[in-house]
């Protein structure tokens, strides 16, 4: 299932959410619209939770998670942390990270298995990233820039990465990855795919401004609703190349 | 590029364009000359006004010009569009018009100007502003005709459909009355007029569709008759530009049941005939109407004839639809739009920078698998039992934004973020918890034995004073009880006595009298000293201090001081050879008052001329009342 929605004429929705397997973190808004949008979507099936960093709202870049555990930034107040805790089933695990490169989901991009991080990331954090979430960590940079996770987005079935990373880069991050991925845009044209998309195994919430083709190719590569990676270049591929060129 | 002109400011006929500048000359110029104005000023007066009315001419001309689209410089498409409709060089000429009379008011201007600055008199200058004001009215009298001609062409072109010569276009064209019409009104939602007769559709009409996630226009025609195009009138001629100028795929609509009013093989012919203008764009023949009559049905010949117009030419292709019952619409439709996408997007791949652009777009990069290692998608089985959340449903699942509505709305209501808490126990949500900080609460400084402790402190405290070791050694008991009494009645009456005391003092205080404000009353430095020890403060470094002072600012006797100090005497004494002048010679007593008195007298008048002493003889400065009050004439102030 692949749905737009919109925080406060904000389309970047990763900017203010963070959706995992196993959770849904949602910035504390003006009104509930965003929030129900995930509710919406998501049930019961995982608990969608409010929630601010470090007083912030931007919570999806503050954050790095996945099923297992969730990182969150030294910033975080003890109260925040208390509330998460809380608010989190058991099994998921909370850690506090030390880090200079404090907003943890641009640095950090993974799935249950697998995450490619910033290049200049301390020693410890990245050994934290492997016990608390429980992946083979990558120092790796997508299309030349080091924030991998503004510029990937990624679940366990498929990800999106720069629209100008080359077919070779591709390639190797897809190989590191274990998952097809695609160059593609989100919200019109931005680039920043990581920020302006959340991603789980049956969920994709993208902003409001996202075309009908960057929406299928989301439901494609990420296998929502049975589509399959493999029409990006069948069915898909004339309506790609109409758009981008 | 510009599509669409909708935002021409309007354009005024002449009589209201001259309404309009000179009203505002009028209005915003100067409008009264008085007698006794220099004639510089009058030249000045004038000259403005001309300035003025010709500069609202110019901008209000030059409004216009830059408004309308320059015919050379839109899309071809447009360009011939606009030629027909409007007629390419009637249209310039309207515009040179506008543009001549513009250039014609500046030049009057300036050479009325230049008249202006030699005007002799008033009447001179008032004629001239006259002349040159009427010149202008004149010009702009005779743009009667392109003012009205381009106000015509404004409405007209701010009607116009907003046609994108270079996006997805499917293009319908055809004989009248062969069902075009009712075509793009199954597959948009533009709302054409459809009635059974030739020459409904007068004019271009533009509906928009989806396809693959892709926005097409479909652009209906008026119908075409099969003549030389030089014979054809304006409305046909859209049809033709629309044909030949954009790249899109051509819907040729034919009508087999001949209920058009055009035989079959008139059709055809026209296909034939304006089958030049198909180069490079892929056709469709669509044969409309099929539920009157299938093409099966037909003639051996004429099926013929239909099969000529595909031979030859593997872009044309034919397909039966009916519009009137929605049969096969749809695939016709999508045939039309595979046809174009793939024709576009072959001339696009003939760009090798588009196609590196866009490659990596449509490459999915599958992994190559580099351990035997599962990584399964984490799907949890509540998701597919999971109902579709469905606003029109009135049973759906009630969502924080319903709660917030019935609430009453964003702003006012506040969520409990302790509403998800996950506890063991669901009474546990709302307890109040410590805040912490810096990782540690309250808690972390609770000592687990402190019960224990406490116990054996004041176990001890017991002990201690079993043991009298808190008694003290003197024994009050000894007093007797009558003495206590005795005081205890003392000290209340004293209290009471000195109550009414500063009673009585408050009451009186104020009569009649202000009250010092507390910074400026004195209060001496025991007062000071003793009110800081009252108030707990350690005095003795601020008594040394003092003390310091003091010792400093006493007298330091001197050697005679010494001497005469052996007596013991501690006043100072006068010494023998002064007088006392204010004293010496009067008894203390009548006499003594009387002096008083005298003495006050004389001060009287002396303080009343601020004189210091009665040595103060001085004599200010004296001038007679003219030199020092009111004008002053030349060479007056000085009386010697």
């Amino acid at each position: 299932m692949a749905s737009r929605t919109q925080f406060e004429n904000s389309n970047d929705v990763g900017v203010f959410a963070k959706l995992t397997n196993s959770y849904c973190v949602v910035a504390v808004g003006g009104s509930e619209n965003f929030y129900s949008a995930f509710e919406a979507e998501l049930g019961d099936v995982i608990p969608t939770i409010h929630t601010t960093i470090a007083g912030t709202r931007i919570v999806g870049r503050m954050t790095a998670g996945n099923r297992r555990g969730l990182l969150v930034p030294t910033q975080t107040t003890d109260q925040e942390l208390m509330h998460l805790r809380n608010s989190l089933p058991d099994s998921v695990k909370i850690q506090r990270v030390e880090e200079r490169l404090s907003a943890l989901g641009n640095v950090i991009c993974c799935n249950d298995y697998v995450a490619l991080v910033h290049p200049d990331i301390e020693r410890e954090t990245e050994e934290l990233i492997a016990d608390v979430l429980g992946v083979e960590v990558f120092r790796q940079t997508i299309a030349g820039n080091v924030l991998t996770g503004s510029y990937c987005a990624l679940s366990n079935q498929g990800g999106i990465v720069h629209p100008q990373t080359s077919i070779a880069d591709q390639e190797e991050l897809s190989s590191l990855l274990q998952v097809p991925l695609v160059a593609g845009t989100v919200n019109r044209g931005s680039s920043v795919v990581g920020a302006g998309l959340v991603v789980n195994d049956w969920l994709a919430v993208s902003g409001l401004d996202t075309t009908a083709p960057e929406l299928s190719v989301i439901e494609s590569i990420f296998r929502l609703q049975d589509a399959q990676p493999d029409a990006i270049s069948g069915n898909l591929r004339d309506t790609l190349i109409e758009t981008y060129s | 590029m510009q599509l669409t002109w909708k935002d021409i400011p309007t354009v005024p006929n002449s009589n209201d364009l001259l309404d309009i500048v000179l009203n505002r000359t009028q209005r915003k110029t100067p409008t009264v000359i008085r007698a006794g104005f220099k004639i510089n000023r009058i030249r000045a007066f004038y000259m403005r006004k001309v300035k003025f009315t010709s500069e609202g001419f110019e901008e209000k001309f030059q409004d216009l010009i830059s408004g309308f689209p320059n015919i050379n410089d839109v899309h071809p498409f447009h360009r011939d569009l606009m030629d027909t409709l409007y007629e390419k060089n009637h249209y310039k000429v309207s515009l040179a018009a506008v543009s001549r009379a513009k250039t014609l008011i500046e030049q009057v201007s300036r050479d009325y100007v230049r008249l202006l600055k030699f005007g002799q008199s008033l009447f001179q200058c008032k004629q001239l502003k006259r002349a040159a004001l009427g010149r202008m009215a004149t010009i702009v009298k005779k743009l009667k005709d392109p003012l009205a001609y381009l106000e015509q062409v404004r409405q007209h072109l701010g009607r116009l459909p907003s046609i994108d010569p270079n996006t997805r276009t499917l293009l319908i064209c055809g004989y009248p009355n062969v069902g075009k019409s009712s075509f793009l009104r199954c597959i948009t939602k533009a709302d054409v007029e459809v009635q059974p007769y030739a020459f409904t559709t007068k004019s271009l009409y533009v509906g928009h569709f989806d396809y693959k996630y892709l926005r097409f226009q479909a652009i209906d025609t008026p119908g075409i008759l099969d003549r030389p195009t030089e014979e054809m009138n304006n409305i046909e001629m859209q049809s033709i530009y629309a044909i030949a100028h954009l790249r899109s795929t051509v819907l040729y609509f034919m009508d087999i049941s001949e209920q058009c009013g055009f035989s079959i093989e008139d059709q055809v012919k026209l296909f034939h005939s304006i089958k030049p203008l198909f180069a490079n764009k892929s056709v469709l023949i669509v044969i409309n109407k099929t539920d009157i009559l299938k093409p099966e049905d037909l003639s051996q010949e004429r099926q013929d004839l239909l099969q000529e117009m595909v031979k030859g030419n593997e872009a044309v292709e034919i397909m039966t639809t009916s519009c009137h019952e929605e049969d096969n619409v749809m695939t016709v439709r999508n045939k039309a739009c595979e046809k174009l996408l793939a024709s576009r997007i072959e001339q696009k791949l003939k760009g090798t920078a588009r196609v590196n652009n866009v490659l990596n777009k449509i490459h999915v990069s599958q992994p190559a698998p580099r351990d035997d290692l599962k990584r399964e998608a984490y799907i949890p089985d509540a998701v597919k039992a999971l109902a579709k959340y469905d606003v029109t449903d009135p049973n759906r699942r009630k969502l924080a934004r319903d709660i917030e509505e019935e609430n009453g709305g964003a702003g006012v209501y506040n969520i409990n973020l302790k509403d998800k808490y996950l506890l063991e126990d669901d009474e546990w949500k709302n307890d109040k918890m410590p805040e912490i900080l810096d990782g540690r609460n309250v808690y972390d400084f609770l000592d687990a034995d402190i019960a224990a402790k406490l116990q054996a402190l004041e176990e001890e405290e017991e002990r201690l004073e079993q043991e009298g070791f808190y008694d003290s050694e003197d024994d009050f008991d000894s007093e007797d009880e009558d003495v206590q009494e005795v005081q205890e009645k003392a000290r209340w009456i004293r209290d009471k006595q000195q109550k009414m005391i500063n009673a009585a003092r408050n009451r009186k205080a104020l009569k009649n009298g202000g009250t010092m404000p507390r910074s400026k009353l004195t209060k001496s430095f025991n007062e000071m000293e003793s009110h800081l020890e009252s108030l707990g403060h350690d005095t003795t470094t601020l008594v040394n201090k003092k003390n310091a002072k003091v010792a400093e600012s006493r007298y330091t006797p001197t050697g005679a001081d010494i001497v005469y100090d052996q007596t013991g005497a501690t006043n100072y004494k006068q010494p023998a050879y002064k007088t006392d002048r204010l004293n010496d010679g009067i008894n203390d007593g009548a006499l003594r008052n009387k002096t008083d008195r005298m003495a006050k007298l004389q001060r009287r008048e002396r303080n009343r001329q601020a004189r210091q002493g009665e040595g103060d003889r001085h004599a200010t400065a004296s001038l007679p009342k003219h030199l020092f009050s009111g004008k002053r004439g030349a060479g007056k102030t000085d009386r010697r």
